[in-house]
């Protein structure tokens, strides 16, 4: 079990940003041929460990050890050549490039100074070979695959590079769960291979599954490191976050209004070939979940209502009464009270460059302003409500939203909508990417909304917070609603056979 | 816990930032510089009365540079900027040839020539998705075409009205009243960036303009507004230049172009959109004007003057682009 020499090790390994200590003399042994995860909270030091062995940055001191020889990377291009190849978290496919020209793009074969686009061709066909994305074109261009398939042609382009440590930072969040078995495998067929995985996700089933032994990283040290499987999930939590775990999910108590007219009521709903005839109700205290494998439509279904998608035909009701929702600025106003938390926070949610301040009250200016002039005293106040009620972490609310992390980050997305008081809240796949603890106090906040009268509309790509927050679930396929899920229907194998559609049991009405 | 040692360095950041904004008080630290050299070559460069003179002669392109900052802002260019203000002095100082009436009304016409013409840009722009140069460098050809076609190519007849001169070139207790038209629409922006929800807008879709459509701005108008007003500033700019010079010339506003620009840059503003502040405008005009003033007083020949003109102003893009990565 022990070798003499671990293929790459790091030792009293230390990184400070500023005043923070991001990793605080903190170790780590990869062997060959082991599957190693890597688990903690959002700023539990991770990112920065998986920096600094993938030669992004430099440490402040403490060495790493490559065959047992010491070895420091200037570069990501150095620790490539030395076989270290990281997957970050954010995809770093050029999108107007075609698959190949992006699995080669930093090494690229050539002839006479030309690319060799025959070699280049195939390098691709077995790096996607290898990589489990067979049926993807080299010649695709990347901007016309969808999320889940950029995300295998990210792994072939890492294994292009003839990787001794792959480092998989988060690179399944935006998976579905076909494609992450398809990815499972490829890492498994690695794995026997020889190369050492190190794999780093909050999704612990997947964990449970992959990896063969764990370490838990909090406050920049490692805190423990076990064979998998040896610990239960509430112990692993509880040293992840180092406090007194509770449930992850709140209790689900019945805040449906049953009796009273839907406050959202779709009939029927067309757009192009994404969406089939979808027809939903959702009431007054009631969480309604999407689910389906990614890309049937659940997204689409979301833009559609809140008015972003142009052709969408069917009717859309709310309070039982017909509307013409045809933009954000018609879905947010106070007749309607519609919010839209959007997939990507980066790019839909926020603007990072500007403050906690400006972000929060971006989307509620209506709300705060008089003939156009903001109100800054009302806007203070609101902020301050905002903030204390879903704890944000920051500096000052005049601190750039991008210098928040990732969780604190979406709280802001959220927080931004209640600001408006919404009645009707569509959120899709609100918690991709970010910690435990965060997940927690989004599920606690989706509850307590209910409780007071939301209707809320939930897309998630993860399985369990369908289960754990939902009343009712909706399964999508093809862009039409295959099955509906009640209360304790709602599995997690009844969601996976209705998303795969091999379940031909009749809808629960 | 974790999460408050993560936001240990935003503190530090924002501290930093919001205490000294760099680009500002670099391009205030150039004006200073200028003067100190200039001084050494002559000791007027000290005096009130020149450097009141200089402001006058930069609230002209200070006013136009406002409206060019507004465009910036969203990420966007005008580059109609050096017709609109020759649109501006010409329709002004046309409206004058018409008696009383003309005159009362010369200002008012010749900005909302300049606002139509920006809302040609604003349209083109925001709700046919043409690129602001492209549209912005045709709508320049069509306003020049059309003042040669009024005007016969000639330098027009007509001259600025009374209120015009007045404007330009008089004094209210020795501070010239251009400086103070400056001073008063610099306020204004600063208050409509600042205290607005069309300033926040501006901001929001230069930075992400999905993020800033799915938020429920109506983003469209908001670009749309924003070129009327860079289109009616520059005219207006063009209605004081008139009034400074007595009348309108050809070509009058060609000079304006790339003054304006570098001025918001220099100032700070992201040409990228998004970030900048008004007081950088500010700085970066005053610069452009001294720098302008400097070069010329030293008597260097044109061509020379024009190569250092240029040189300084990629040095400075040059610096303040490293500035903004390394932050």
């Amino acid at each position: 079990m022990v070798d003499a020499v671990p293929l790459f090790r790091m030792e009293g390994m230390s990184k400070r940003y500023g005043g923070v200590q991001a990793l605080d003399k903190a170790d780590l042994i990869v062997r060959s041929g082991k599957v190693h995860a890597i688990l903690g909270e959002n700023g539990a030091g991770k990112s920065t460990l998986i920096k600094i062995m993938s030669g992004v940055v430099a440490p402040d001191e403490g060495r790493m050890l490559l065959d047992g020889q010491e070895v420091s990377f200037a570069s990501p291009a150095a620790a490539n050549v030395a076989g270290i190849v990281c997957i970050f978290q954010e995809l770093s496919l050029i999108p107007d490039l075609s698959v190949a020209d992006n699995i080669v793009i930093s090494n690229p074969p050539t002839w006479l100074g030309m690319i060799d686009r025959k070699a280049q061709h195939a390098i691709a066909m077995e790096a996607l070979q290898r990589a489990g994305g067979a049926d993807i074109h080299p010649m695709e261009l990347v901007k016309n695959l969808p999320l889940s398939r950029r995300q295998i042609v990210e792994i072939a382009k890492a294994l292009a590079r003839k990787p001794r440590v792959l480092i998989l930072d988060e690179a399944t969040s935006a998976l579905t769960a076909a494609d992450v078995e398809t990815v499972f495998g490829v890492l498994k067929r690695l794995r026997s291979e020889g190369i050492a995985l190190l794999y780093i996700s909050h999704r612990m089933h997947e964990i449970a599954e992959l990896a063969d032994d764990c370490t838990v990283f909090r406050n920049g040290r490692r805190i423990a490191t076990y064979p998998a499987g040896s610990k239960t999930g509430d112990e692993v939590v509880e040293l992840m976050i180092g406090r007194e775990y509770s449930s992850v999910f709140p209790p689900k108590l019945d805040t449906v209004h049953r009796s009273a007219t839907p406050v959202l009521e779709a009939r029927d709903l067309h757009w192009m070939q994404r969406l089939n005839g979808i027809s939903l109700t959702a009431r007054a205290g009631e969480v309604v979940g999407l689910g389906g494998l990614d890309g049937q439509g659940q997204r689409e279904l979301l833009l559609a209502l809140f008015g972003v998608l142009r052709g969408v035909s069917g009717a859309v009701l709310v309070d039982g009464v017909q509307r013409v929702i045809n933009g954000p600025r018609t879905a947010k106003a106070p007749d309607i009270g519609m919010a839209l938390i959007p997939e990507d926070r980066k790019t839909e949610g926020l603007m990072l460059p500007m403050s906690v301040r400006d972000n929060l009250s971006f989307a509620a200016m209506s709300q705060i302003s008089r003939g156009g002039i903001i109100d800054r005293r009302a806007e203070s106040a609101a902020i301050d409500r905002m903030i204390k009620l879903l704890a944000i972490k920051m500096a000052s609310p005049a601190a750039a939203v991008g210098s928040l992390s990732g969780g604190n980050q979406q709280k802001v997305v959220i927080a931004k909508w209640l600001m408006v008081g919404p009645r009707i809240i569509l959120l899709n796949d609100p918690t991709r990417g970010i910690d435990v603890g965060t997940k927690q106090e989004i599920y606690a906040l989706l509850r307590k909304l209910a409780a007071e009268g939301a209707a809320i509309i939930l897309y998630s790509t993860d399985y369990d917070e369908l289960i754990g927050c939902c009343d009712r679930v909706l399964v999508l396929y093809d862009g039409a609603i295959k099955r509906e899920l009640v209360g304790p229907d709602i599995t997690e194998h009844a969601l996976i056979a209705s998303a795969l559609n091999i379940d031909h049991k009749e809808a629960v009405a | 816990m974790t999460t408050d040692k993560l936001d240990a360095p935003a503190t530090s950041r924002t501290n930093w930032t919001s205490r000294i904004d760099l680009p500002v008080a670099t391009a205030f630290g150039c004006i200073i510089l200028l003067l100190l050299v200039g001084s050494l070559y002559s000791p007027n460069f000290l005096s009130p009365e020149y450097l009141l003179q200089q402001l006058k002669v930069g609230a002209f392109l200070g006013v136009i540079a406002t409206g060019m900052m507004l465009v910036i802002l969203l990420g966007q260019i005008d580059l109609s900027v050096p017709w609109a203000v020759t649109l501006g002095a010409m329709m002004a100082s046309a409206a004058t040839a018409y008696g009383p009436m003309g005159e009362v009304f010369a200002i008012p016409f010749g900005v909302l020539c300049g606002v139509l013409m920006g809302l040609v840009n604003g349209i083109g722009v925001a709700y046919l998705r043409i690129p602001s140069m492209i549209i912005t460098l045709a709508v320049n050809a069509v306003a020049q075409g059309l003042m040669v076609a009024y005007t016969g190519g000639f330098a027009p007849q007509d001259s600025a009205s009374p209120a015009m001169r007045y404007l330009a070139a008089g004094t209210i207790l020795g501070v010239p009243n251009a400086v103070i038209v400056w001073a008063i629409t610099g306020a204004v922006a600063v208050f409509l960036l600042g205290r607005t929800t069309f300033g926040r807008a501006i901001y929001g879709i230069g930075n992400k303009e999905a993020a800033a459509y799915l938020s429920g701005v109506p983003t469209q108008r908001v670009v749309m507004i924003a070129f009327a007003l860079c289109g009616g500033l520059a005219a207006f700019g063009g209605v004081l230049l008139a009034g400074y010079a007595g009348k309108a010339a050809q070509s009058m506003g060609d000079a304006y172009l790339l003054p304006a620009i570098a001025a918001v840059v220099l100032g700070g503003t992201s040409i990228l959109g998004g970030r900048g502040n008004y007081l950088g405008t500010v700085a970066g005009v005053i610069l452009i004007t001294l720098l302008q003033s400097i070069l010329s007083v030293m008597q260097i020949a044109e061509f020379g003057r024009q190569i250092i003109y240029g040189a300084v102003i990629i040095v400075m893009l040059l610096l303040y682009g490293r500035e903004r990565t390394g932050r």
